[in-house]
């Protein structure tokens, strides 16, 4: 469940990417507080802080800015391509006792039977549940599932006090067929002679490599013949 | 191999190199991912190379998606020949990635096993890559 984590803002009076800039520098996160018909409020979080709170799904805040606290949900996070760093935040107002939709992770538990793969299809459900008490994640368990089986939205064990708010036909979790050695082995042959890929293993596979080498080329001017 | 089954035109201008990716930063179907942190060119051989060795080193379980096309021809001159009479022929089909790109995600094995599969992948590739995972909180 949710635990609430305190930070203090400080209210921003300049606007645009300098001051932004001038913010991040100095290891601040620029942020906006909106929500239940309020102006939108712009403030600045200590860096750390935020970056050690958003580590949980669905951060809850407690925001102190001028004196008062405002109860706020992390709706959205921007981060910085490659490094990472938190760009900007958006907080929604909420308040005790209110009922909120979010989307949590699904995560697997147990092994599914030999021979199989598990694929989760949709990584997170959206629930409805009580803004203090959202759960972290809904774990689902492939326990002994064979080939073929799925598992629904509208079947997950979720704690008393969440409900489900998406559609309860779609697949979270699906169980199929490993695809067998030989198959595989064939379909990879296949491809790395296409591709004119020659393997080190063995000599035949050198082989099957040297000749595919002018099919996959032979393959490529067929291609650019065929944008003609 | 990716190749465009028809094209609207067969020569194009070179793809920008400058900037980082707008979009497909993020883990979208799987469970690891192979980031790119350099602009590259990845031809269809590249991004086929690659495939292959992931899927080799998982075996049988698993599953592998390609985020990226190769959808941009590049042209090459015949050896030899002087400047001048044209444009040349499609030699490559490319797709112009750049920093920031998740190209390969890989689902259904441990962590161990997607990390060991993607350094094999990663060294197919023709730029900087890093191993990512989907981060819990990640909104």
């Amino acid at each position: 469940m949710a635990d609430t984590t305190k930070i203090s803002a400080v209210r921003r009076t300049e606007f645009g990417k300098g001051a932004a800039r001038r913010i991040r520098r100095a290891d601040q996160v620029p942020a906006v507080l909106y929500g239940h018909g309020t102006d939108p409020v712009h403030l600045s979080l200590p860096g750390h802080d935020t970056m050690l709170a958003l580590k949980q799904a669905n951060a809850l805040l407690e925001i102190s800015l001028d004196g008062k606290t405002h109860l706020a949900l992390v709706k959205d996070v921007q981060r910085e391509v490659i490094k990472r760093f938190i760009e900007h935040v958006d907080l929604v107002v909420i308040r005790r006792g209110e009922r909120v939709t979010v989307d949590i992770a699904v995560h697997t538990t147990g092994e599914a039977a030999p021979e199989t793969v598990v694929t989760v299809e949709n990584s997170s459900v959206t629930v409805s549940a009580d803004a203090t008490k959202i759960p972290e994640n809904v774990e689902v368990s492939v326990e002994g599932l064979e080939a073929g089986s799925q598992i629904l939205a509208g079947a997950l064990e979720l704690p008393s006090g969440v409900e489900l708010d998406g559609d309860p036909e779609m697949l979270v979790v699906n169980v199929s067929a490993a695809v067998t050695a030989e198959a595989l082995e064939a379909e990879l042959a296949e491809a790395e002679a296409e591709a004119g890929i020659e393997r080190e293993e063995s000599e035949d596979a050198e082989g099957e490599g040297d000749s595919a080498d002018g099919s996959g080329d032979s393959n490529e001017s067929e291609g650019g013949s065929d944008q003609e | 191999m990716l190749i465009p089954r028809r094209v609207k035109h067969r020569k194009q201008h070179h793809p920008g190199r400058s900037g980082a990716a707008k979009g497909g930063t993020t883990i979208a179907f799987g469970d690891y991912g192979i980031q790119a942190l350099e602009p590259a060119y990845v031809t269809n051989r590249q991004i086929e190379s690659a495939r292959i060795a992931m899927t080799r080193y998982i075996k049988r379980g698993g599953k592998v998606w390609i985020n990226i096309y190769p959808d941009r021809p590049l042209t090459k001159k015949p050896a030899e020949t002087r400047m001048g009479s044209g444009k040349g022929s499609p030699e490559w089909w490319v797709a112009n990635v750049k920093p920031g790109r998740v190209m390969f995600e890989l689902s259904g094995v441990s962590e161990e096993i997607a990390r060991e599969a993607m350094r094999l992948a990663m060294h197919k590739l023709p730029m900087k890559c890093r191993f990512v995972q989907r981060e819990g909180g990640d909104n």
